[in-house]
């Protein structure tokens, strides 16, 4: 815990002294899935240089996952039976967003200035939307199962450990998918970006699981195989087993 | 001990995996079905994406139902002629199943599908099962022993006869072979072995004698996931080795204890409690195609 404070402090002190207002890091830039991961926890820090007196400031940490599409089918009753009819596709929309800051992003700035930086729950959009229907209730039902699932999120998280230095932690549940996420703090003042930074961070599959997972993409023949020919084994050798016991 | 599954993309405790494996496979070896209609569900509501669960039990049947054959072979329980030429039927019904499964994935209708097809085959087969063994039962309290019943049917007119002789039978391979293709359609697309179809169907239809009937529905079903496993890993890179590795040591396991307790079991009952098992399962997905979802809504991800 010790340890990001120390570093945003070696980082504001490191920093040349007519910089950017912006100071930020990652307490790890690449998260490795192996076989007992159950999710995990990293830390957003950073400082305000030049800090005025004038002016609120306001530090808003975006982390946004690498973009998928996504269909959003609606269920209706058809003769008694709930069956999946409209639908959206949804298309290159986050697969991972998680929002934290000192204040209600609301209070913090104006919605066209949120709505352009994508800040905020709400103000995530897709790049294309193809629908027969208004898409908006399909976009909600998206963020809320999202929400429900740990992959979306929005929390009052930034913590100030005295005037310039700023943490915030950002949780990665086990299902967070793989690639290149993007971490962005953003420092407001009156309601204006004055300084951003935007740092990438790697999740990507490590050991075992990267091996096998390559390993059915690559070679499936061989890996659909290997799957039966062990199925095959186990079921001998159990029953090999259990012969003997008799 | 938490577990991730590379396919899955998920992490599940091991315990909870090898515990549902056991749990499947003694219904595996005590009825002779491969436990699919149960796991796949069972699966889906644990959170794995439908299709790693559909393709990964298939692999999962392979195993609990190659011990369970051995079981039957060393009890000289299994048609083994039989078996071939319903696996041969099988195979053609699995490739098929797996066209009819993409082309209703595009359409955006899977769920339904899936969901209709279960309630339908469930709700039949356990509906027709309960009914026979309650009324085999009743008759057997009658004091009147139940004779093998030699009715001459359409069946006896069809060409391609065939000598079946552990099975004592002399009929055309068109109806095993049938029974075999549907069979297969059914497990590409539900992600079953279908023994639930198969065991009353060799009954009520061929009218192979119960004590072989075991063994050969499981000789077919490991042919036909045997290939359903391979066609998915190749088609929709949806089997989860480490899923089915940690399934299957369950499910082997609880496989030879369920045929260890079969075999205590008198025919009628083990029918009796696999119709009651059948229309459970029906009747819970009933439930859920009919009553008004909590949330209309559902997501799918990735597609173009």
């Amino acid at each position: 815990m010790k340890g990001w404070a120390f570093l945003a402090a070696a980082l504001l002190l490191a920093a040349p002294a007519a910089a950017e207002d912006l100071v930020s890091g990652l307490s790890q830039d690449t998260v490795q899935i192996t076989s007992n991961y159950t999710g995990a926890d990293i830390v957003v820090f950073g400082a305000i240089e030049h800090l005025e007196d004038t002016g609120v400031n306001d530090v808003v940490v975006v982390v946004r996952g690498p973009d998928a599409n996504v269909t959003v089918h609606k269920k209706d009753n058809v003769l008694g039976i709930w069956i999946a009819r409209d639908q959206a596709k949804l298309l290159a929309i986050p697969g991972y967003y998680y929002l934290s800051s000192t204040r209600p992003i609301d209070q913090i700035a104006a919605k066209f200035t949120l709505s352009r930086y994508e800040i905020g729950l709400q103000n995530i959009a897709a790049q294309n939307v193809v629908s027969h229907h208004d898409p908006e209730p399909f976009r909600q039902a998206l963020i809320r199962h999202m929400q429900q699932g740990g992959l979306y999120g929005e929390q009052l998280g930034v913590e100030f450990s005295g005037p310039t230095l700023f943490h915030t932690h950002v949780p990665l549940p086990a299902e967070v998918p793989t690639g290149q996420y993007n971490v962005e703090v953003y420092l407001f003042r009156d309601g204006n970006v004055i300084s951003a930074q935007s740092t990438p961070l790697y999740i990507d599959q490590a050991g075992l699981e990267r091996r096998l997972y390559n390993f059915a993409h690559l070679s499936p023949l061989s890996y659909g195989l290997s799957t039966v020919l062990m199925a095959v084994l186990l079921g001998w050798l159990s029953s090999l087993i259990f012969r003997r016991a008799d | 001990m938490e577990i991730y599954l590379p396919i899955a993309e998920m992490s599940v405790h091991w315990l909870i995996l090898i515990g549902l494996g056991a749990a499947i496979g003694f219904l595996s070896g005590l009825f002779g079905v491969g436990g699919g209609f149960l796991l796949t569900p069972l699966l889906i509501f644990y959170g794995v994406p439908s299709a790693v669960a559909v393709a990964t039990t298939s692999s999962h049947i392979t195993a609990s139902s190659i011990s369970g054959a051995i079981a039957h072979w060393r009890k000289r329980a299994l048609d083994l002629k039989m078996g071939v030429v319903m696996a041969i039927g099988g195979l053609a019904g699995t490739g098929l199943g797996v066209w009819l499964f993409t082309y209703m994935r595009r359409q955006g209708q899977m769920d339904l599908l899936v969901s209709t097809s279960y309630v339908l085959l469930l709700g039949t087969v356990g509906g027709l099962m309960l009914n026979e063994s309650l009324a085999a039962l009743r008759s057997n309290r009658d004091g009147a022993t139940p004779s093998r019943r030699v009715q001459h049917t359409w069946m006896h007119g069809l060409p391609f006869k065939m000598r079946f002789r552990e099975s004592r039978l002399y009929i055309s391979v068109i109806p095993p072979l049938a029974i075999g293709l549907f069979v297969g359609i059914l497990s590409a697309i539900m992600g079953v072995g279908g023994g639930f179809v198969i065991v009353p169907a060799m009954i009520y239809m061929l009218r192979m004698p119960t004590n072989v009937v075991m063994g050969t529905s499981l000789f077919q079903i490991i042919i036909v996931t045997a290939a359903t496993t391979i066609l998915q890993a190749t088609t929709n890179f949806s089997v989860d080795i480490m899923l089915a590795g940690l399934l299957i040591i369950g499910g082997v396991v609880g496989a030879q204890f369920g045929v260890r307790v079969g075999a205590r079991l008198r025919g009628e009952q083990l029918r009796l409690l696999l119709a009651l098992l059948v229309l459970a399962v029906g009747v819970r997905l009933l439930v859920g195609l009919v009553l008004r979802p909590d949330d209309l809504f559902s997501i799918q991800m990735g597609g173009q």
